[in-house]
C-alpha cells in the first residue's frame, strides 16, 4: 500500500513534464470511458423507450364504461404520425401518460415534434386531418421519444367496433417485434465500436511508459526491489486512470444531448434516458482503474528494469497459431446452420456470439500474422530494412494500433453490407410511381362513393379502381386462388409485368409455394372474395407469364393478377371486392397526398394510404449507411490518434538512436520513410484480414437473413482508403518530431 | 557532392581540418569561446578537458554535425558553412566515421547490417556492402557476433562493431566521443588499441573526446579544452603494439 501510494504521490509531483504526461493519459482514458458510458447508455435508453410505450399500452380491456381507444397510424410527407382517438364512456375513463385531462370532443393533444409541424409548411393540411384544436402538448412520459410525432384527438362519436378497443386503464408491454437486421446492426456495431476504445485506452494508459520505466529505475537504484518498482508503477498509473474516469464522466455529460442527435429521428431518445444503468457505471469505474493496472504491470513484463537503467527484452517469441485460430474457427462454425437460409437451425443469440467470435478473430490473428509475414520479408532499400528489422524485433505497439484498425474495418464493412443489403431488397420491395402515386386500402370499410370523394380532392387528377375476387375450379376439391383485378398501370403497382394489354392475366408465386392450384389451360369460376357469388367464367391461359410481385403487398401460395376483359368483368368492377382505390396526384402539388390522407381519414380513419415508389424506409437506411461511414471515419481518427501516441512514443525512446544514424550522414528522407514501412506493413496486413474477415461476415449475416450475397465495394474501397490516409496522416503527423530528434543536440548527455 | 582529399600528396604541416575562433552558446551557456584546432591527415588528437569544457561541442562543430555560431571549420581546404546540409551528410557519410561512447547501433539490425549501413547508404549493393563488412569484423576480432544483434554482443564487441562501421567507408577523419567511456580497463585499451590501429593503417586522422589521461595517451597530440577555449597540451608517446 505504502509503494503504490509513492506511485500516487510521484505521478502527481512529477513536474511539468510528469503533469504532461498525466495529462495525456487522463485525456485519453476520458475519451475512452465517455464511448464506454455512452455504449453503456444505449441498453438504458432503449429500455426507457420501450418502458414509456409499454406506459401506454392498451392492454387492459374492459366491457364497459373506460375509455375507447382508436389507434391512428397516419403520415405527413416522410414522417410517421402515430396516436390515438379516444372518447370517455364514463366518468372513471383512464387518462393517458403525458396528459393533464382527457381531450374533449374537438380538440387534440400533440406531442412538441408534432406541434413544429403544425406550425411549419403546410401544417394547415395536417392540422385539418383531424377537425381539431390543439388544447395542449404531450409531456414526456407519454412520449418514446422528443421526436415522435404523437397525437390524442378527442372525439365525440367514436364507438366500439372494429379498430377500436375499450380499456380501463393504460399500461401494458406493447408486443414489438424488431427485425433481425437490426439486432446484428447492433451487435455489430457494439464490438466495432468498443474493441477500439479498449484498445485506444491500452495505448492511453501506456502513453510515457519510457519515461515512468526511468523514473522506476532510478527508485531501484536507491533501493527498491523489482516487486516494489511494479506497485509503484501500478499507483502512478492509477492517478491517470482515475484522473481520466472523472474527465470522461465530465466529457459524456457535456456530449450526451449531442449523441441522441446522431439517431435517425424515430430513435432519439430523452438526454434524460441516455444514461449508463447504476451496474454499469460500476463496472466501467472498476474496470478501467483495474485495466490500467493491468496493462502496466503486462507492460513491465517485457522490461528489466535495473538500477542503471532499462533493459527490453524482445525478439524470438514464436507465437502460436492453433488457439488464434479457435475463436474465429467457432464463429465460422456457428454460422454454418445458415447457410442456405436455413435461419431455423439458429438462434439470435449463436448469430451474436458467431459475429463476436469473428471479430475477436481479428484481433487475436494479426499479432500472430504480422511477425509470420514480416519475418519473411526481405529486405531492399535502407528504409524498408530499418522498418522490417524493426518490426522483426518488435511487432506488438504497431500491431495492437492497427488491430483497432482492422477489427472497425472487418466490422463495417459487415455492417455496410448489411445495410446496403437492406436498400437493395426493400426498393425491389417498392412499386415504383407511374400514372399513379399511391394506393388507399380501404381496410374492410365500404368503398361505394369513396372514388367521388378522392376524386374531388384539391390536386387529385384520376382515380383508379382494383378489385379482390377468387378463382376457383369447380370441383371436389376445390382448388381456388386470390386475383387482383385493375387495367393494366394498375397492376403495375402489384407486380412488374413484361407486357400488359387487356385481357393478359399474369401468375405470381410467392417463394417456398408448391404446384399452382389452377392447372393453365383450365376453365375456373370467378367468385366474389367472401367465395358466395359466381361472377364469370375464365380460363387460366396454356402459357400464362410468371410475374414476380413487390413483397410489402402480403400475400401467401399462389395469385393471378387479371386485367378485367382476362377475367369477364367490365371495368367498372361491379360485383368484386373494391378494397382499394389508386390515385394520380399533381406533381407539382407536395401537399395532394396529404389532402388524401385528410379524405380518407374521414372516410374511414383505419384506411391506410401507401405512397408507390416511397423510398422512406430504404432512406432510413442509406441514412443509416451515410452515419456509419461518417462514425467509421471518426473511429478511423480516433485509432489514428492511438497510432499517434505509440509512433511519438517510440520516436522519444529512440532519439539518441535517431540523432546518432543522422550524425553519420543518414538523410532523413530515410528515417521518414522507414517510419512510413514501420505503420504501413502491420496496416496493410490488418487491413487484408479485416477485408477478408469482414466480407466473410457479410455473406454469413446475409445468409442469415436470407438476402442475396452481394458485397459493398464501394464502402469496403473508401474505408480501406480512409485506413491508408489515416496511416499516411500518422506518419506525417510524426515528422516534425522524428525531425527534431535527428538533430544531432540530442546526442548530448551533459 | 564533397571531393575526396588526396592525403598522399599533402604537406604533413597543412591541416586536413581546421576549425578557427569557434564560438557556439547554447542558450546563456557558452560552450565554445573562441576555440582554434587544426588535424592534420593521419592525426590522432585527444580532445581532453572537464566535464562541461565543450569537448563534444568543439567535436560536433568540427564533424559539420552543428554549425559553429561565429568562427569556421574548413575539411581539405572547404568551408563546411559553404555545404548545404545535403552536402554535409554526405560529407559524414563519405570522409568520416563516428564512434560514440555507447556504440548507438541500431538494435534491430545485426551486428553485420550495423556495420554495412553507411555503405548501404551509399547505395552500395547489399552483398557488396555485407562482404566488406564481414572483412571489417574480422579484422577487429568479432567476426562471431556478426549475426547477433547487438543487444546479444557484450560491450567491449558492440564498440569493436562501432569502429567496424566508422571504418567502413575508409574515413579520413575517424570521430570517437568517449568511446571506452562504458568499458572495463582492459576492454578500453583493446578497443584502443584497434581503433588507433586501424585508423593509423588507413591513415585516417582521429579526433578523440576522453576524460581518461590513460586513453588521451594513445594520441599524437592532446588538446586540453578548457572554458570554451583549447590548450594544447603535449605530444603523445603511443607507440603500436606497446598495449596489447
Amino acid at each position: 500500500m505504502r509503494d503504490l501510494l509513492l506511485g500516487v504521490r510521484l505521478s502527481i509531483a512529477a513536474g511539468r513534464p510528469g503533469w504532461l504526461r498525466l495529462a495525456m493519459i487522463a485525456a485519453g482514458v476520458g475519451l475512452g470511458v465517455a464511448m464506454l458510458l455512452l455504449v453503456a447508455s444505449v441498453p438504458t435508453a432503449s429500455g426507457n423507450r420501450e418502458q414509456r410505450r409499454s406506459d401506454r399500452g392498451l392492454t387492459h380491456i374492459t366491457d364497459k364504461g373506460g375509455l375507447l381507444v382508436r389507434t391512428i397510424e397516419s403520415r405527413f410527407h416522410d414522417q410517421a404520425v402515430r396516436g390515438r382517438m379516444v372518447r370517455a364512456d364514463g366518468p372513471g375513463a383512464p387518462v393517458p401518460p403525458g396528459l393533464p385531462r382527457l381531450p374533449a370532443p374537438g380538440e387534440m393533444f400533440v406531442s412538441p415534434a408534432l406541434a413544429e409541424l403544425l406550425a411549419g409548411p403546410g401544417g394547415d393540411v395536417l392540422g385539418a386531418r383531424w377537425s381539431a384544436r390543439v388544447a395542449g402538448s404531450i409531456a414526456p412520459p407519454g412520449l418514446a421519444g422528443p421526436r415522435e410525432v404523437y397525437v390524442y384527438v378527442g372525439s365525440g362519436d367514436l364507438a366500439g367496433g372494429e379498430n377500436t378497443v375499450r380499456i380501463s386503464s393504460f399500461g401494458g408491454r406493447p408486443a414489438g417485434t424488431v427485425r433481425v437486421e437490426f439486432l446484428l446492426l447492433a451487435v455489430v456495431g457494439a464490438v466495432v465500436m468498443l474493441m477500439p476504445v479498449l484498445i485506444f485506452l491500452i495505448t492511453a494508459v501506456r502513453f510515457g511508459s519510457s519515461a515512468r520505466e526511468r523514473q522506476l529505475a532510478a527508485i531501484r537504484l536507491v533501493g527498491a526491489d523489482g516487486r516494489m518498482t511494479h506497485r509503484i508503477a501500478a499507483g502512478d498509473s492509477l492517478v491517470g486512470a482515475v484522473l481520466g474516469l472523472g474527465l470522461g464522466a465530465l466529457m459524456f455529460l457535456a456530449v450526451r444531448p449531442l449523441a441522441g442527435e446522431l439517431l435517425p429521428a424515430d430513435f432519439v431518445p430523452f438526454t434524460s434516458d441516455l444514461s449508463p444503468a447504476p451496474a454499469s457505471a460500476a463496472l466501467i469505474a472498476v474496470f478501467v482503474p483495474v485495466a490500467a493496472v493491468a496493462v502496466t504491470l503486462a507492460a513491465l513484463r517485457q522490461v528489466v528494469i535495473e538500477p542503471l537503467g532499462v533493459v527490453r527484452q524482445a525478439g524470438g517469441k514464436r507465437r502460436r497459431l492453433w488457439w488464434r485460430l479457435m475463436p474465429p474457427a467457432i464463429g465460422a462454425a456457428l454460422f454454418v446452420p445458415l447457410l442456405g437460409g436455413d435461419r431455423a437451425g439458429a438462434s439470435f443469440g449463436q448469430v451474436a456470439i458467431g459475429v463476436a467470435l469473428l471479430l475477436i478473430g481479428v484481433v487475436v490473428l494479426l499479432p500472430w500474422l504480422v511477425p509470420a509475414v514480416v519475418r519473411r520479408l526481405g529486405g531492399s532499400g535502407v528504409a524498408w530494412q530499418l522498418a522490417v528489422r524493426r518490426l522483426q524485433l518488435d511487432s506488438d505497439t504497431a500491431v495492437r494500433a492497427v488491430s483497432g484498425i482492422a477489427v472497425s474495418v472487418a466490422g463495417i464493412i459487415a455492417f455496410q453490407s448489411i445495410l446496403n443489403a437492406s436498400v437493395t431488397a426493400n426498393l425491389a420491395a417498392q412499386p415504383p410511381g407511374g400514372r399513379f402515386a399511391a394506393v388507399v386500402f380501404s381496410d374492410s370499410a365500404d368503398t361505394n362513393g369513396w372514388a367521388e370523394a378522392l376524386g374531388g380532392v384539391e390536386g387529385v387528377r384520376e382515380v383508379g379502381r382494383t378489385a379482390y375476387g377468387r378463382l376457383r375450379i369447380e370441383g371436389p376439391e376445390q382448388s381456388q386462388a386470390g386475383v387482383r383485378v385493375g387495367d393494366c398501370d394498375v397492376l403495375r403497382q402489384a407486380a412488374a409485368l413484361p407486357s400488359c394489354a387487356d385481357g393478359d392475366i399474369f401468375a405470381v408465386r410467392m417463394p417456398g409455394s408448391g404446384e399452382s392450384p389452377l392447372s393453365p389451360g383450365t376453365a375456373v369460376q370467378l367468385y366474389d372474395f367472401a367465395g358466395d357469388k359466381a361472377l364469370s367464367r375464365p380460363t387460366v391461359p396454356a402459357n400464362i407469364t410468371t410475374v414476380t410481385r413487390y413483397s410489402n403487398i402480403k400475400l401467401g401460395g399462389w395469385e393471378y393478377l387479371a386485367t378485367p376483359k382476362a377475367v369477364g368483368m367490365e371495368a367498372s368492377l361491379r360485383g368484386l371486392n373494391q378494397d382499394g382505390l389508386l390515385v394520380s396526384v399533381d406533381a407539382g402539388d407536395p401537399d395532394a397526398i396529404e389532402r388524401v390522407r385528410n379524405v380518407t381519414t374521414r372516410l374511414a380513419p383505419a384506411a391506410t394510404v401507401e405512397v408507390f415508389g416511397d423510398r422512406r424506409v430504404a432512406d432510413q437506411f442509406v441514412g443509416a449507411a451515410q452515419a456509419a461511414q461518417a462514425g467509421a471515419v471518426l473511429l478511423l481518427l480516433f485509432i489514428g490518434a492511438s497510432l499517434l501516441v505509440s509512433s511519438v512514443e517510440q520516436l522519444r525512446e529512440r532519439r539518441r538512436l535517431l540523432a546518432m544514424l543522422t550524425a553519420f550522414g543518414t538523410p532523413r528522407r530515410v528515417l521518414s520513410m522507414s517510419l512510413l514501412y514501420q505503420s504501413a506493413i502491420p496496416a496493410v496486413l490488418g487491413l487484408a484480414l479485416a477485408v477478408s474477415v469482414g466480407s466473410g461476415l457479410s455473406a454469413a449475416l446475409l445468409a442469415a437473413t436470407n438476402g442475396p450475397i452481394e458485397f459493398d465495394e464501394a464502402a469496403i474501397a473508401g474505408l480501406t482508403a480512409t485506413a491508408i490516409a489515416v496511416v499516411l496522416a500518422v506518419t506525417a503527423a510524426g515528422l516534425p518530431l522524428l525531425f527534431r530528434f535527428t538533430r544531432v543536440q540530442e546526442l548530448r548527455t551533459e | 557532392m564533397v571531393m575526396p582529399v588526396q592525403t598522399d600528396g599533402s604537406s604533413p604541416a597543412e591541416p586536413l581540418l581546421h576549425a578557427d575562433a569557434l564560438v557556439k552558446s547554447y542558450g546563456v551557456t557558452r560552450a565554445l569561446d573562441g576555440a582554434s584546432l587544426r588535424v592534420r591527415a593521419g592525426e590522432v588528437v585527444a580532445l581532453t578537458g572537464p566535464s562541461g569544457s565543450g569537448k563534444s561541442t568543439l567535436m560536433h562543430c568540427l564533424s559539420g554535425i552543428i554549425p559553429p555560431d561565429e568562427g569556421q571549420v574548413s575539411f581539405a581546404g572547404r568551408n563546411l558553412a559553404d555545404l548545404s546540409d545535403q552536402e554535409r551528410s554526405a560529407l559524414r557519410r563519405q570522409s568520416f566515421g563516428f564512434v560514440f561512447q555507447f556504440g548507438q547501433l541500431v538494435p534491430e539490425l545485426t551486428c553485420l547490417e550495423n556495420v554495412a549501413l553507411p555503405l548501404r547508404l551509399d547505395g552500395v549493393r547489399r552483398a557488396k556492402a555485407a562482404r566488406r563488412a564481414a572483412e571489417l569484423l574480422a579484422r577487429l576480432e568479432v567476426a562471431d557476433v556478426a549475426d547477433k544483434r547487438p543487444g546479444q554482443a557484450s560491450g567491449g564487441q558492440g564498440q569493436r562493431v562501432a569502429i567496424a562501421r566508422a571504418m567502413i567507408g575508409d574515413p579520413q577523419v575517424i570521430f570517437a566521443d568517449e568511446p571506452t567511456g562504458a568499458l572495463d580497463t582492459r576492454n578500453g585499451e583493446r578497443v584502443m588499441h584497434l581503433l588507433i590501429g586501424a585508423a593509423k593503417e588507413r591513415g585516417a586522422a582521429v579526433v578523440l573526446v576522453t576524460h581518461e589521461p590513460r586513453i588521451a595517451r594513445y594520441a599524437d597530440r592532446e588538446a586540453v579544452v578548457r572554458d570554451g577555449r583549447v590548450r594544447e597540451a603535449r605530444t603523445g608517446r603511443y607507440e603500436m603494439g606497446a598495449v596489447r
